[in-house]
C-alpha cells in the first residue's frame, strides 16, 4: 500500500471505532463478573469479544486493501448467493431457540442474514451510483426490491431485528440519494399502512406483546415487563457519576437480564452513570460523524453511497438498541455495535468500517 | 447505463471476464447530494441530544428514585428472634419460661414435589394433611421467594433427630430451633400468666414488629406485659440476587432479649393455697396491705396453659370453653359475686363515718318488717341487743337493716365507691370486671326504675344488686389496715406502690373495725383462723345465690341444696405476725357457710404464712 494512501485515511474514524471497541471490550469485561457466595466469577465474554475483534482487525485490513470500486463487479453475484443460501435456511437450517437462521458447513456454522446486510448494502450502492438522479417509482422500487426480497426471507426466520436493520439502511440510503417529491409524499402516506400491515400480519404473537409491554412496562413487572424496568432501574441508579467498574449491583446480581448481548449498554450506564454515558453518546456521534466525513469528501458516488449505508447501519442500531435500553422503544433484538457481545456481528461492523476507511484512502485516486 | 454496458460485453466471455477486473470508473464528477448531507447531520445532532436528554431523565431527575428501587431489589431483612423474657416468682423460680422447641420450614424454591413433602410432614408430625396444606398455601402468600414458610413449630428432640435423619431425601425442608413458651407450673398460674399464640392477623396488621408465626401473649400477664417481655428483634441484612439467593448476611441489628420479670407472688404460697381449695370452685388472694404487693393470685378451676403455646388442638379449646366450671374464667378478677356479710365491714365503717356511734344498738328479734315484706336475720331466733362491736362479731342482719334503712343507700353508695367498689381495682391483667355498687341513679340509668326501699336493706348486707369481685375485697381489707389508702394491687416485684384513693375516715373508725374483726377472729363466727401466734383478723360471709327466701319457708341445709344454688363462702381476713401483715381473702363459689368452706382454705394459707402451729379454732361457727 502507498504511504500516500495511508495520509489520506480517515484516522478519526479509526480512533473512534478502537475507542468504542475497548470501551465494548472493558464492559463486558465488568458485566462478565457474577457475583456468587464465594465472590466474583467470571465468564469469558470478553475474552471471546476480544478475539472477535482482532479477528474483525483482520478483515478489516482486507476489505481496506483493494480498490473498493471493485466492489461494484461483485454486487450481484454477492447479492445473489446470499439469497441462495437464505432460500436454503429453511430447507436444511439449524434450529436454536425456536428460530431457524443458521446453515451447518460442518466446521462452522454461518449466519446469511449477516451476509445480507452487506449484500444489500452493496447492491443499493451499485444501484443508487448509476445516476444523481432523484428516484421515480420505478427504480424507487427497483431499489427497494433489493431490501424486500432477503427482508421477507429473513422475517420467516424469524428474524426481525435483522429484517428492520435492513430495510431501514436501504431506506436511509434512498433517502440520503434523493426520491421524487410525489414518491416521498406518498411513501409518508403509506408508512402507517404499512406499520398496520406489519403489526396485523408480519409480527408475531411474542412481538405484538413486546409492543404493547412497552407501552405499560409497569402491568407486569415479573413477567414481560422485567427486562424494561430492570434495565430502566440499572441505568437510572447510577445517577451522575456511576457505581464504579465493575460495582454495578443491577448487573452482577443479574437483576439485568441479557447483559452481554442486547442490555450491555445498561451495565455502562450503571456502572458510569450520567457522565459515562453522555461520553459514551459523544463517542457514538463522533463515530458518526466520521463515517459522515467520509461521504462528503468521497469523489464518486458508488464510494459515497456506501458510507451512507454504513452510517445508517450504525446509526440504526445505535437508536434502536439505546433506545430499547432506556425504554424508548420497544424490546427488539438489535445488538449495540463494539458494546454489545457478538462474533460475526463484530467482524461484519469491521468489514464496513474497512470499506468506509477504503473509501476515504482512496478519495483523490481518480484513475485507478 | 451502467446494465446496458454490461449486457453488450457480456456477450463476449472473454471480455466479461476482462470487464470484471477492470475497475468500474464513474465518468462525472460527484458532489455528495445537499439535503442528503443535512439529513445526517441532523440525525447526528438529533441522536445525540435524544439520549443525553433520556439519560437525564433517568440517572440525574430519577436517579434517586431508581436507585432505591435497585436498592429494594437486592437488600433482603432476615429477622433473628428475641427470645422472651421470663416469668419469675419472687424467690426467682421461673413460672414462664422459654424451651427449645424444633420446627420444620419449607423452602418451596428448592422443593421438587411439594405436595409430597406436605404429606410426609404430616406423616412425620400427626399434623392433618389438609391443615398443613392449607396453613402453607395461606403463608406462601406473605413471604417473598426463598423465605422459608414454617410449617411446624412443635417438635419435640426424638422427633426432630427423627426427621433430620431422613431430610437428604426431602429438598427444601429445615429444621429450624424455636424458642417456645413453657409453664412449669402448668395451671398453678394459668390465670395470672395467661399464655402465648401465634400472632393472628389483626395483631399483625396493627404491629408492623410483627411477623408470620410469632408469638404474642394472649391472655393474662403474657398478654399485658407483652411489650416488656418481647424484647426487641434484631435482623440480618442480605444481599440477594436475582433469583433471591443470599449472597452476604451481615448483622445489622442485634435482638433485645425481653425483660425479666419478678412477680411479687409466691410459688409456695400459692401452691399451698391452691392445695387447700381443693379443687372447689373460687379464689384465693393474699396481698400485702401496705404495698399492696399479691403474694398469692389463686383461681380454680384453672388450665394448663402450656396447651394454648403449641397452638391448641380444636377439641381441647372445645372442652375447656363449653366446661360447667368454668376453667377459662379468672375468678378472683373477672367474676363478681355478692359479697354477702363481708359487706358489713365495710358498712360499719360506713356508720361510724355518718355519725352511728358505737354503742348504739338495734334490736335484733329475728327479723325486721318493712311494710309488706319481712326481711330476716340468718338467726331466726334473733341476737336481742345488738351494738356495732356484737353486730360484726355475729354478723347481725337486723343491725344493718336498720342503720342502713336511716342512712339512705346514697351515702352507702358514696363510701363503697370510696373504698374501691364498684370499679376495677387497676390489676395489670385485662378483662378485669368492676363489680356493682348500686345506688338511686345507678339503678335508674341501668333500669330506668326507681329505688326501693327494700333494695337498700337488701344492699346494707352485700346482697341484692352488689357485685364484687374477690380481688376487690381484698383492697377492701388492705385499706382497714393501712389507714385507709385504696392501693393497686401489684403484681410486679419493681413496681412502685400506687394509691388510687383514699377512703376518707378517721383513724378510730379503721382501728374499731379491725378490732371487731379480731374479736370475730377469735371468739366469733371467724374463729376457724385463730392462732396464738399471730395478730389475727377474719370476718366470714355467706352470699344467698338464690333469691329471697320467703318468711316462713324452711332454710334448707347447704347439703341438700343442688350445688349450683348452694351459698357462695367468702372469709375476709388478715393476720400479722413479727411485723409483716397479710390479707387473705377466700371465695368458694357454691361453697355453702363462709365459715366452714372459705375458713379452712384461709387457715392453711396461714399456716403457710406463720408456721403450722394449730390455733383454737377447732370448732366452727355456722356464718
Amino acid at each position: 500500500m502507498e504511504k500516500r494512501l495511508l495520509s489520506y485515511m480517515n484516522w478519526g474514524l479509526l480512533l473512534t471505532m478502537c475507542g468504542l471497541f475497548l470501551v465494548g471490550v472493558g464492559n463486558l469485561y465488568s458485566a462478565s463478573g457474577m457475583r456468587m457466595e464465594g465472590g466474583l466469577a467470571f465468564t469469558d465474554y470478553y475474552e471471546k469479544q476480544l478475539v472477535w475483534g482482532l479477528l474483525g482487525l483482520g478483515v478489516m485490513l482486507v476489505t481496506m486493501s483493494f480498490d473498493y470500486r471493485r466492489l461494484r463487479n461483485l454486487a450481484w453475484p454477492f447479492f445473489l448467493v446470499t439469497l441462495v443460501l437464505l432460500v436454503l435456511v429453511p430447507l436444511i437450517g439449524k434450529k436454536v431457540y425456536g428460530a431457524q437462521r443458521w446453515i451447518s458447513l460442518g466446521f462452522m456454522n454461518i449466519q446469511p442474514s449477516e451476509f445480507a446486510k452487506i449484500a444489500v448494502l452493496l447492491l443499493g450502492a451499485h444501484l443508487l451510483a448509476r445516476d444523481g438522479q432523484a428516484l421515480d417509482w420505478k427504480n424507487f422500487f427497483r431499489v427497494l426490491a433489493v431490501g424486500l426480497a432477503p427482508g421477507a426471507l429473513i422475517i420467516r426466520q424469524p428474524d426481525l431485528g435483522t429484517t428492520l436493520n435492513i430495510l431501514l439502511l436501504l431506506g436511509g440510503m434512498i433517502l440520503f440519494h434523493g426520491v421524487r417529491g410525489y414518491v416521498f409524499k406518498t411513501c409518508l402516506l403509506g408508512l402507517p399502512c404499512c406499520a398496520a400491515f406489519m403489526w396485523f400480519v408480519g409480527m408475531r404473537d411474542y412481538q405484538r406483546q413486546r409492543v404493547l409491554t412497552f407501552l405499560n412496562p409497569g402491568d407486569d413487572p415479573r413477567g414481560a415487563g422485567y427486562h424494561i424496568l430492570q434495565s430502566r432501574i440499572a441505568i437510572g441508579s447510577g445517577e451522575i457519576w456511576g457505581k464504579g467498574f465493575q460495582e454495578g449491583t443491577q448487573s452482577q446480581l443479574r437483576f439485568l437480564p441479557e447483559k452481554h448481548s442486547d442490555f450491555a449498554v445498561a451495565v455502562f450506564g450503571e456502572e458510569w452513570g450520567f457522565a459515562g454515558c453522555v461520553a459514551l453518546t459523544a463517542l457514538f456521534c463522533l463515530f458518526l460523524m466520521s463515517i459522515f466525513m467520509t461521504v462528503v469528501q468521497a469523489k464518486d458516488r458508488f464510494g459515497s453511497t456506501l458510507c451512507v449505508g454504513v452510517f445508517f447501519y450504525f446509526f440504526w442500531q445505535i437508536l434502536i438498541n439505546m433506545g430499547m435500553v432506556t425504554g424508548l422503544m420497544p424490546v427488539v433484538g438489535i445488538p449495540l455495535p463494539f458494546i454489545s457481545y457478538g462474533g460475526s456481528a463484530m467482524v461484519v461492523n469491521f468489514a464496513l468500517l474497512g470499506v468506509v476507511l477504503n473509501v476515504s484512502m482512496r478519495r483523490f485516486m481518480f484513475k485507478g | 447505463m451502467f446494465r446496458r454496458k454490461r449486457r453488450n460485453e457480456g456477450k463476449e466471455a472473454e471480455r466479461t471476464w476482462r470487464a470484471w477486473l477492470e475497475i468500474p470508473v464513474e465518468g462525472e464528477a460527484y458532489q455528495p447530494p445537499a439535503h442528503g448531507v443535512i439529513l445526517l447531520q441532523v440525525l447526528i445532532v438529533l441522536l445525540f441530544f435524544l439520549f443525553v436528554l433520556r439519560f437525564w431523565y433517568l440517572q440525574v431527575h430519577m436517579g434517586a428514585d431508581m436507585s432505591r428501587q435497585a436498592l429494594a431489589n437486592r437488600l433482603r431483612y432476615e429477622q433473628i428472634y428475641a427470645p422472651r423474657g421470663r416469668i419469675l416468682d419472687t424467690n426467682g423460680l421461673p413460672l414462664a419460661d422459654n424451651r427449645i422447641a424444633f420446627g420444620l420450614s419449607l423452602v418451596r424454591e428448592d422443593c421438587h414435589d411439594i405436595p409430597a413433602t406436605l404429606a410426609q410432614v404430616a406423616a412425620w408430625t400427626g399434623i392433618p394433611l389438609d391443615k398443613l396444606r392449607d396453613r402453607f398455601q395461606h403463608d406462601r402468600q406473605r413471604t417473598r421467594p426463598f423465605e422459608p414458610i414454617l410449617l411446624t413449630s412443635d417438635m419435640d428432640f426424638a422427633l426432630a433427630s427423627r426427621v433430620e435423619a431422613e431430610l437428604v431425601f426431602w429438598p427444601g425442608l429445615e429444621i429450624v430451633v424455636r424458642s417456645k413458651r413453657w409453664y412449669p407450673e402448668k395451671e398453678l398460674f394459668a390465670h395470672v400468666l395467661g399464655y402465648v399464640a401465634e400472632a393472628n392477623e389483626k395483631e399483625l396488621d396493627a404491629d408492623p414488629e410483627l411477623a408470620l408465626g410469632d408469638l404474642v401473649g394472649k391472655q393474662g400477664l403474657e398478654y399485658s406485659y407483652e411489650k416488656l417481655l418481647r424484647g426487641q428483634k434484631g435482623r440480618y441484612r442480605l444481599e440477594v440476587d436475582a433469583l433471591g439467593r443470599s449472597l452476604d448476611r451481615i448483622l445489622e441489628e442485634v435482638p433485645r432479649n425481653g425483660q425479666e420479670i419478678r412477680l411479687t407472688l409466691d410459688r409456695d404460697l400459692q401452691k399451698a393455697a391452691w392445695d387447700a381449695m381443693n379443687g372447689e370452685a373460687g379464689a384465693v388472694i393474699v396481698m400485702e396491705p401496705d404495698t399492696g404487693k399479691l403474694r398469692a393470685l389463686v383461681t380454680s378451676p384453672a388450665y394448663d396453659n402450656n396447651l394454648f403455646a403449641a397452638g391448641i388442638s380444636h377439641r381441647d379449646w372445645q372442652e375447656l370453653r363449653e366446661n360447667k366450671r368454668f376453667p377459662l374464667q379468672n375468678r378472683a378478677i373477672q367474676s363478681t359475686y355478692p359479697p354477702g356479710s363481708v359487706w358489713k365491714l365495710m358498712m360499719a365503717a360506713m356508720f361510724l363515718e355518718n355519725g352511728v356511734k358505737p354503742w348504739e344498738s338495734a334490736y335484733c328479734g329475728g327479723q325486721m318488717k318493712l311494710g309488706n315484706h319481712v326481711f330476716r336475720c340468718w338467726r331466726s331466733g334473733g341476737h336481742g341487743q345488738v351494738d356495732m362491736m356484737r353486730s360484726i362479731i355475729h354478723s347481725c342482719d337486723v343491725y344493718y337493716y336498720h342503720f342502713a334503712e336511716k342512712l339512705g343507700v346514697d351515702r352507702m353508695a358514696r363510701f363503697a365507691e370510696q373504698s374501691g367498689f364498684g370499679r376495677p381495682t387497676g390489676i395489670d391483667l385485662p378483662h378485669e370486671k368492676g363489680g356493682v355498687v348500686p345506688s338511686r341513679e345507678w339503678k335508674m340509668r341501668r333500669y330506668g326504675k326507681a329505688w326501693l326501699k327494700g333494695e337498700t336493706i337488701n344492699a346494707s348486707i352485700g346482697q341484692g344488686y352488689t357485685l364484687v369481685t374477690p380481688l376487690q375485697m381484698a383492697v377492701n381489707v388492705a385499706s382497714f389496715l393501712n389507714g385507709g389508702k385504696v392501693l393497686k394491687p401489684l403484681l410486679r416485684e419493681d413496681e412502685p406502690v400506687e394509691v388510687r384513693g383514699t377512703v376518707a375516715a378517721r383513724p378510730e373508725t379503721f382501728r374499731f373495725v379491725l378490732d371487731a374483726m379480731k374479736v370475730t377472729a377469735s371468739v366469733g363466727t371467724c374463729k376457724v383462723v385463730a392462732r396464738k401466734d399471730a395478730e389475727m383478723g377474719g370476718k366470714t360471709g355467706t352470699a344467698q345465690v338464690v333469691k329471697l327466701r320467703m318468711a316462713g319457708q324452711r332454710r334448707l341445709k347447704t347439703h341438700e341444696l343442688p350445688w349450683e344454688q348452694r351459698d357462695h363462702a367468702w372469709v375476709a381476713t388478715w393476720g400479722r405476725k413479727n411485723g409483716k401483715s397479710y390479707v387473705v381473702i377466700v371465695m368458694v363459689e357454691h361453697g355453702g357457710g363462709g365459715g366452714t368452706a372459705a375458713g379452712p382454705v384461709a387457715r392453711k394459707v396461714y399456716d403457710h404464712l406463720f408456721g403450722p402451729v394449730g390455733g383454737n379454732g377447732q370448732k366452727t361457727t355456722q356464718r
